[in-house]
Order: C-alpha cells, then sequence, then structure tokens
C-alpha cells in the first residue's frame, strides 16, 4: 500500500520512469544507424516489438506467429497484473503528451464518455481488416506516427537548424569564437546528429500527424490515449481485469472530487470509482487526494465504467465493416499490373504479405544508411501509404548494407546476410538513350558504369564510332545493363550527372522477391 | 585578409612559386643539369610498412618533404566501401606508415580524408585506413569525414575544361599535400593514378567531369600540387575498377612508386598495367600543360 507519507510522492516516481523510457527511446532512436559494423549492436527496434496492437495485426495478416514480435505478449501479461500502466509510464508518445500538456490549459470539465468508444472500434476494424489483407494499424499506432514524425521531421529539422548555427558561426564568426563552437559541433555530430542530412518525403505530412495527435489534448487531456489510440484500446480491455488496481474514495471521503479534477485520463467517475480500463497508473490521484483515501489493491470488487459501451450489434458491424473493405481492394488497377516504379527494399517479402506484415514505423528509413528508402504515398494504394520504397535519385541501395531488414521488427524486410543481399534483385535498370550523354549527344560519361557495384558489372560498355553534336568522329563508351547481373541498387541512377532526370532509371522489373513474371498478367 | 582572399594569394602564390622553386634537394648534379629530370623511386617488398620508407630513401626521405611543424594532407584513395585484399583503396598500411614517417618529420598537424563515392563511414571501416591510422595514436593526426562546409569555389586561371570549382580548403591551405592513390583499372579513363585521385578533394557534381575528364584532371592539377606523390601498387586491380569487389581481377605486385613529379609517377605506373603513358588522357594533358614528366625516359628512376 501506498500512500501520500512516503516522502516522494508517487507522481514523482511515474515521472522519473516516464523521463527514463523517453530518453531510452531517444537513445535507441539515435542508434538507428550504422555504427561502424555490418550488424547493429542494439535491438533498436524493441519499442515496436513490445506492442501488442501491431503483433496482432502483423500476426492476422500473416496468419502466422511471427517470432521477432513475441515480447508483445509480455506487456500483456504485465496488463493483466498493472492495467495500463504501459500508457502511463512506458509509451513515448504518452510522455510527450503529458510533456506538451502546458500548451493546452484546461478549464472545462473533465470527464466526457463521447468519443471513449472510437478507440474500440479502431480496434476492432484494424483487427478484421488486418486478417483480410489491408493492413492500417501502422496509420494510427502511436508509436509509428511517433517515429514517423521524429524520423522524417523533426531529426532533419535539429539537424539543419544545428548545422545552419554552426556553418554561420564557422563562415563568419573570429576564431576565437570557432575554437569554442567547433568542438561542439563536432560532439554533436558525433552523439546526437544524423551523420549527415537527411530527406524523407511525406516528411511535412508525418509532422502533421504527431501534432495532429498532441493537439487533440486540447479538447480534453490525453484525448488521444482516452479515445483514439487502439493499442490504449486493447490494454484497456485487458486491464478491465487486472489484478492490481488503484482503489478510489469510498462513501466516508470527503467528496472533494480532487482525483477526479486532476485525472488526466478521466477515469474517475462522479463517485470517485476509479475505471480500470482507463486509468493509466499516472498515480496523480494518490498523491494529491487530501484524505489519503486512494490506494492499490490486489483484487477486489471493480468499480468504475468497466464496459467498452460497443453493443454486441456494433462489434460485429465493425468486424464486418473490416472484412467487407477489403473486397474493394481488389478492383484497382495495380491489382493486375503493380507501379513499376515501385522498388521494395532488399528483402522484403512478396508485396501482399509485405503489405500486411509492414507496420509503418519507419525504422527502415531510419536507418537507411543511403537515404534511398522512403514513404511510399499512393502508389501501392491507401493501405501503402508510409510503406518503404527506393528512391534511387535521391539515394541508392548500398552494395554491403542489411540494415533495414535488421531494424524491421516484423520481418516485413527479411534479415539479410551479406551473401543473400548481393544476390537480392529489387529491381533493374535501364537506360533512356534520348539522355544519355553517349547516346544522345556524343559526350562521354559511363559514371554509372564506374559505380555499378557489382563485382561482375551490370554495366558495361560497346565502344562506338560514332558522330557528337560538334560533327567530330569520336570513339564511345556506350553504358548498356546486363539483365542477369544488376541487382536494381539504383547507384546508377543517382549518380548520373545530369542534372535533371536521370538517364538510367531502375524499375521493379524482374525482383527475386515475386519469382518470374508470376505478378503481371500476360497472355 | 578575408579566407577567400586569403586562398586566392595562396593559390597564386603555389602555382608561382612551386613552379620556380626546384624541390629536389638530393642530388644538386641533377639540378644543375640544364633540364631538370624528375626523381621517382621505386620499391618492391611484401612488408608494406616498411616499403614506404625504402621508397621514400632515395628522394631523401619524408625530411624532405615535411618540415617540423607543417600542416600535412596525406590523400588515400578511401572511395569505395571495399576491403584491402579487394585492391579498391589505398592499402591501409601503406597509409599508416606514410603517417608516422609524416609525424616522424614533425608535422604539427596530420588530415587524412577522401571524398567518398560509397557511404563514407563504410568506406573509412571496409578499407581498414581509418582504423589503421588510428593505431598510430596520436593526437596530431585526425582521420575526417569530409566536412561539406570547406568546399570553398576556387578559380583555376589555366584550366581549359574547368574555370572554376569547389575544393576542399584543407587540401589547399595546407604546408604539404601528400597524394597517396591505389594504381588500377577504370573504365573510362583506363587507369585511375595520382591525377585521378585529386577527384577525392573537389566538390560539386564530379560525375560531369567524366564528359572530358582527361583535360579536367590536369586543369585541376594546376591548382592542387601535391609535394609527394606516392602510388600503392602494392597489389593492383586489372578489370572491373575502380570498384572490383573480386579478388581474382587483383594482382600483387608489392610495388611502390614515389615521386615529388605527380605526371612522372602516373606515367611510370602505367607499365604496370603493360600500358604506356601516352594511353592515359590525363597524363598526356597534363604533361601539355608542363605539369610534369612523362617520357620515361627522362625520368630518373631510382630503384630501392
Amino acid at each position: 500500500m501506498m500512500s501520500r507519507s512516503s516522502r516522494i510522492p508517487a507522481y514523482v516516481w511515474r515521472r522519473f520512469g516516464q523521463s527514463l523510457f523517453f530518453a531510452l527511446f531517444l537513445f535507441l532512436f539515435i542508434k538507428t544507424d550504422y555504427s561502424g559494423s555490418d550488424e547493429l549492436t542494439y535491438a533498436v527496434n524493441i519499442l515496436f516489438r513490445i506492442d501488442p496492437l501491431l503483433a496482432f495485426c502483423a500476426w492476422l495478416a500473416g496468419k502466422t506467429v511471427i517470432a521477432l514480435m513475441l515480447p508483445a505478449l509480455i506487456t500483456l501479461a504485465l496488463t493483466f497484473v498493472f492495467g495500463r500502466f504501459f500508457c502511463g509510464w512506458i509509451c513515448p508518445m504518452g510522455t510527450l503528451i503529458d510533456g506538451s500538456r502546458f500548451f493546452f490549459p484546461h478549464g472545462k470539465e473533465n470527464f466526457t464518455r463521447d468519443w471513449r468508444q472510437l478507440k474500440y472500434y479502431l480496434l476492432f476494424f484494424l483487427l478484421a481488416a488486418s486478417f483480410c489483407s489491408l493492413p492500417l494499424a501502422g496509420y494510427v499506432d502511436p508509436f509509428s506516427i511517433l517515429v514517423r514524425g521524429f524520423t522524417f521531421a523533426l531529426y532533419p529539422a535539429l539537424d539543419h537548424g544545428v548545422t545552419a548555427f554552426f556553418t554561420f558561426t564557422y563562415q563568419h564568426g573570429p576564431d576565437w569564437l570557432n575554437a569554442v563552437t567547433e568542438p561542439v559541433y563536432a560532439l554533436l555530430k558525433d552523439h546526437i546528429l544524423p551523420f549527415r542530412s537527411m530527406v524523407y518525403s511525406l516528411s511535412l505530412f508525418s509532422l502533421l500527424l504527431l501534432l495532429i495527435v498532441i493537439g487533440l489534448s486540447y479538447l480534453e487531456r490525453r484525448f488521444f490515449c482516452r479515445n483514439v489510440c487502439p493499442l490504449g484500446g486493447l490494454l484497456a480491455l485487458v486491464s478491465r481485469f487486472s489484478v492490481l488496481r488503484l482503489h478510489g474514495g469510498s462513501a466516508e471521503c470527503n467528496k472533494c472530487r480532487q482525483c477526479r479534477k486532476v485525472c488526466r485520463m478521466g477515469a474517475i467517475d462522479e463517485e470517485r470509482n476509479i475505471a480500470t480500463a482507463d486509468c493509466t497508473l499516472c498515480l496523480d490521484c494518490l498523491a494529491l487526494c487530501p484524505t489519503n483515501r486512494i490506494h492499490f489493491t490486489w483484487g477486489g470488487e471493480r468499480t468504475g465504467v468497466q464496459a467498452t459501451g460497443i453493443s454486441r450489434r456494433a462489434f460485429v458491424a465493425t468486424l464486418t465493416s473490416g472484412f467487407v473493405v477489403s473486397l474493394f481492394l481488389p478492383s484497382r488497377p495495380f491489382a493486375r499490373r503493380p507501379e513499376p516504379l515501385l522498388v521494395r527494399p532488399p528483402g522484403a517479402l512478396a508485396e501482399k504479405d509485405f503489405l500486411g506484415r509492414c507496420v509503418r514505423c519507419g525504422e527502415c528509413m531510419k536507418v537507411c544508411i543511403g537515404n534511398a528508402l522512403h514513404s511510399t504515398w499512393l502508389d501501392a494504394g491507401f493501405e501503402g501509404v508510409f510503406t518503404p520504397r527506393l528512391h534511387s535519385r535521391i539515394g541508392y541501395c548500398e552494395y554491403n548494407c542489411t540494415l533495414c531488414g535488421q531494424v524491421c521488427p516484423t520481418g516485413a524486410i527479411r534479415k539479410l546476410t551479406m551473401k543473400e543481399k548481393h544476390a537480392t534483385v529489387i529491381g533493374r535498370a535501364y537506360f533512356d538513350k534520348n539522355l544519355c550523354l553517349p547516346y544522345a549527344r556524343g559526350i562521354p560519361c559511363i559514371v554509372c558504369e564506374e559505380h555499378c557495384p557489382t563485382p561482375d558489372k551490370a554495366i558495361r560498355f560497346r565502344e562506338v564510332a560514332s558522330i557528337n553534336n560538334r560533327g567530330e568522329s569520336v570513339i564511345l563508351k556506350q553504358p548498356y545493363v546486363v539483365d542477369e547481373l544488376c541487382i536494381g541498387c539504383g547507384i546508377c541512377e543517382n549518380k548520373c550527372p545530369l542534372p535533371g532526370r536521370a538517364a538510367v532509371i531502375v524499375t521493379s522489373e524482374g525482383e527475386s522477391r515475386h519469382a518470374g513474371y508470376s505478378l503481371v498478367d500476360g497472355y | 585578409m578575408d579566407r577567400r582572399q586569403f586562398i586566392k594569394d595562396v593559390l597564386l602564390w603555389s602555382a608561382g612559386a612551386t613552379l620556380a622553386i626546384p624541390q629536389f634537394r638530393v642530388l644538386p648534379s641533377v639540378l644543375a643539369a640544364e633540364k631538370v629530370q624528375p626523381l621517382l623511386a621505386v620499391a618492391k617488398g611484401e612488408d608494406y610498412f616498411a616499403l614506404v620508407s625504402r621508397v621514400l630513401a632515395p628522394l631523401g626521405g619524408m625530411g624532405n618533404f615535411v618540415r617540423p611543424g607543417d600542416k600535412v594532407v596525406v590523400k588515400p584513395n578511401i572511395g569505395w566501401d571495399r576491403n584491402p585484399e579487394q585492391a579498391a583503396n589505398t592499402h591501409p598500411q601503406v597509409v599508416k606508415a606514410l603517417v608516422a614517417q609524416v609525424l616522424q618529420a614533425g608535422a604539427k598537424k596530420v588530415l587524412v580524408f577522401d571524398r567518398t563515392c560509397n557511404e563514407e563511414r563504410r568506406c573509412y571501416a571496409n578499407s581498414g585506413i581509418e582504423k589503421a591510422v588510428r593505431e598510430l595514436d596520436d593526437r596530431r593526426v585526425r582521420v575526417e569525414h569530409v566536412d561539406r562546409r570547406k568546399f570553398v569555389p576556387v578559380k583555376i586561371a589555366r584550366g581549359k575544361a574547368l574555370t572554376e570549382w569547389e575544393i576542399y580548403k584543407d587540401a589547399l591551405d595546407c604546408d604539404c599535400y601528400i597524394n597517396v592513390p591505389v594504381a588500377k583499372h577504370h573504365g573510362l579513363s583506363r587507369l585511375t593514378l595520382g591525377l585521378k585521385n585529386t577527384m577525392g578533394v573537389i566538390g560539386g557534381n564530379r560525375g560531369s567531369l567524366h564528359q572530358n575528364l582527361g583535360q579536367s584532371l590536369a586543369d585541376l592539377a594546376t591548382v592542387i600540387r601535391p609535394k609527394l606523390t606516392v602510388i600503392d601498387a602494392t597489389r593492383i586491380l586489372l578489370r572491373s575498377g575502380p570498384q572490383g569487389g573480386d579478388v581474382k581481377d587483383v594482382k600483387k605486385t608489392d610495388t611502390l612508386i614515389a615521386s615529388a613529379d605527380p605526371v612522372a609517377a602516373d606515367a611510370y605506373a602505367t607499365t604496370l598495367f603493360d600500358l604506356k603513358p601516352e594511353e592515359i588522357e590525363s597524363t598526356m594533358a597534363a604533361y601539355r600543360m608542363g605539369l610534369g614528366e612523362m617520357n620515361l625516359d627522362k625520368i630518373h628512376v631510382l630503384t630501392a
């Protein structure tokens, strides 16, 4: 039994715990990067692997238990004991929302149940849809939203700001200033900032989503956690049965309703019963109760609003809608012929399994050493937004790098050995002879051939006698692709020195995750 | 005097002065001759670390190039994410030994860097160069990744293909720039040697230089002037350059070539591939601009 008589108030411990886990989150976030060896040294994806929502969705989509996601069961088991402690103590999104509360002063009554069921509807819909090959969990999962916002927008913005400052001092500051600023910058670069400036597609959109989640607190404290978060919904379902729970005021208490007022989750009703489905064990009420009425109990009577508030009919309708929506998916053209410029990372499973397992966490894009992986927009359908694709013109797939498969928490991108990686075809390059200098303008170039990384070069050249645009006879080296050797890494497209479009382009043709041309509707 | 003016001055001064002042103080008899015959040292051996001091000895040792208190740049080829056996980068032991020599000569600061083609950190790690140099454990040495702020636009007054390009500041305002390329095959230019290694200290869209590579490299050689070129031919890549990747394409040659004349060093290294100096465009272009000697019979070869 905890009480206010202990020297340190309980919520201080909770805040300490939150800070600790948030610091751990940031540490692992920064460590999601090449570290000097081919293998990552930390389990940087652990946050996603303890997320039971993503685990269930990925398992249902793949119709198999993915061993990588088993740690999620630990979270569930602990929730059976402690209730939604995860939301109050561990979830970095929750911590961020709590941390931003000073932007959202609240005067209004702190207890509405109007939106409370939304998270359950979302949860049931996501689970049903996942089972029917419509994976959408990553759009609303708090960690996915958080890591995407950090990776695509906040981290690059931090880097840009810091670099701009130190570039200014470097270029315009006196020597004595640089003697101070430059070592600081070097230190930041070594430990905090990304190794080089990164760009990401959908960066502002990802930031907007994150800001919306935080901004919802304008309506109610922790609005997202109370009403929207399907992970919270799943944990709420479980914590209705939790063993250890907070017990609220009794008939004898002063009915001051201080507890109800401070509850960030609106979990305490008029009669001061604490609903375990909503309580995140922030322990504010415990510390602030003037009469010390609130305490932990093991088991005992369940009080407060425990029901999900969803009727059986609504439950069935939600599940059914998940099934029904999936029926419309095959009506889209790319069901017959996939978008050819949609090149997936090496080790990606066949498209359907890949989409099913991918939880849109953005880890692969964070770790991609070539800044080659970017969020897909609608090229793989509305269910494919935020899945990784290769943008060769922006960055290329580094030949000896296997990091994306190492960080993928669900195995949507398989972990490849170096040997497997070298043999994995993600696409194939072709030349646009209307742009390629040796063809189009009679000018030497073959930068692509120089960079082609396969030991037996997939880009070669023919020496051809030709007349250039000035009318001179020249011997030109004209490049071509050896299809059997090209693995689609995209370094040719990336390094093509033309200022605009590249003259060599990678498409998903021949990708090894789809045997032969089975995907393509031929004759 | 601002930084830009300083660099301009350094360039003008070095362009004039390095041409005017002979850099060989070894054999006065050679200097006395009407036309200076460039010296070139060749050494063979399997201990690559020891080989460096052997090849430098006939040129008067490192002390002839580096004076106490100098700021020195050692510029290897670290361009590719390949290991030492694959012969795409300068051998780490050669770089390490050179840096050790530079330190011994009393340098105040030694900088080792390259603007890589593959991802920087992977290249520095896989090439073995970062680790080898760090093993020297000397605070005066820094293996650095290229800092994009340090590329400064430089006028190339004598340039025929290039009139201006961004060049790495440290490569320009050091006291002694030592070029340590690896000799290997290259699809476009046939070979990549000393002059081509200069690509690693320039900024901008380097690929566009390929459109007139030989002359561009010669133009760059008018402003980036190594006091010493040491060509690593301990093992040479014969095909599928400049990246290679298959040890079957690598030939063990156990050779180092050193000269103060960048053109002479390239010209001599060409012979290891059974090619003639005039088959390499950059050698030809640089020779025509008077940047060094390419006729093998006019180069004084000293075998160590």
